[in-house]
């Protein structure tokens, strides 16, 4: 499986790699995106089956390139991993058809508890 | 009025991301006690507009900057570039103003973070700290300060 990691901050992608690690989740084809727009393009690009996008990046937020790939027809599996968690942020997540929002900081635990749907 | 966020919550909060991040093992903690030398050369700062407007800032020692990178990062002190201390603390920044920002009033937005190196801690004349957590990590001095804008900034945008 193919996953896509999205976000501004070279050590939260690495950390990212390593809580997938940790979870459990060993063997993907781990594919990065340093800003919004770069996420939105490789989506297209690479198709991944997984998208593990940040919220708040450079050009276009998270949710932004989500409601721009679903306003494309793309269907891909996407949830937000981002230091936010309001109500408002996770139902604005919710209806752009968002899987989930793991907030940082996150554990191993954590990850499997929204990733384990997907990759389990 | 709205309650700021206190140094109980700054304390919760920074327990957490060192558990998470900094301290895996639990031998690491952050002590929430100032060092006997709190020298601070870096400072990264994330802001925060809308219904509640300041600044999230954490600041610290070199030594203890280069820890958290490598820590972060998952590799050696001598490996540690100026471009890993910045982009940690500034991660640091986001995720601590982040968890700050679930205590405020909504809407607000949240800025990408700013990295200060090189002993400025940057200047916020028109803001007021309202919690500070003063702390030592491995002997060196670490602060997470909130500090809440004082002046109406009308048609100033930082979103």
């Amino acid at each position: 499986m193919k996953i896509l990691i999205a976000d501004d901050s070279r050590v939260m992608r690495q950390i990212v790699t390593r809580t997938l690690r940790q979870a459990g989740y060993e063997g993907h084809d781990l594919v990065e995106a340093s800003d919004g727009q770069e996420a939105y393009d490789m989506t297209i690009a690479e198709k991944p089956d997984l998208v593990l996008s940040d919220w708040n990046m450079p050009y276009l937020t998270g949710v932004e390139v989500l409601r721009q790939l679903r306003a494309n027809g793309v269907k891909v599996p996407f949830g937000f991993v981002t230091s936010e968690g309001t109500p408002e942020m996770r139902q604005a997540a919710e209806a752009a058809g968002a899987l989930f929002l793991v907030t940082k900081p996150f554990t191993a635990e954590t990850f499997r508890d929204a990733l384990d749907p997907i990759l389990g | 009025m709205t309650a700021n966020p206190t140094e109980d919550d700054l304390r919760v909060i920074a327990e957490q991301v060192w558990s998470s991040y900094l301290d895996t093992d639990g031998s690491s903690p952050l002590l929430p006690v100032p060092p006997e030398n709190g020298q601070i050369d870096v400072t990264a700062s994330v802001s925060v507009t809308g219904a509640w407007r300041g600044h999230v800032l954490v600041s610290c020692s070199d030594a203890a900057s280069r820890n958290a990178a490598a820590a972060l990062l998952g590799i050696e002190l001598d490996e540690v570039t100026d471009d890993d201390v910045a982009d940690a603390l500034g991660e640091l920044a986001n995720i601590i103003g982040g968890n700050v920002k679930s205590l405020l009033p909504e809407p607000c937005a949240l800025s990408l973070p700013h990295v200060h190196v090189e002993g400025s801690s940057g200047r916020y004349p028109a803001a007021t700290e309202v919690a500070t957590l003063n702390g030592t990590w491995l002997d060196e001095s670490v602060t997470v300060s909130v500090l809440e804008s004082t002046a109406d900034f009308a048609g100033v945008s930082t979103s």
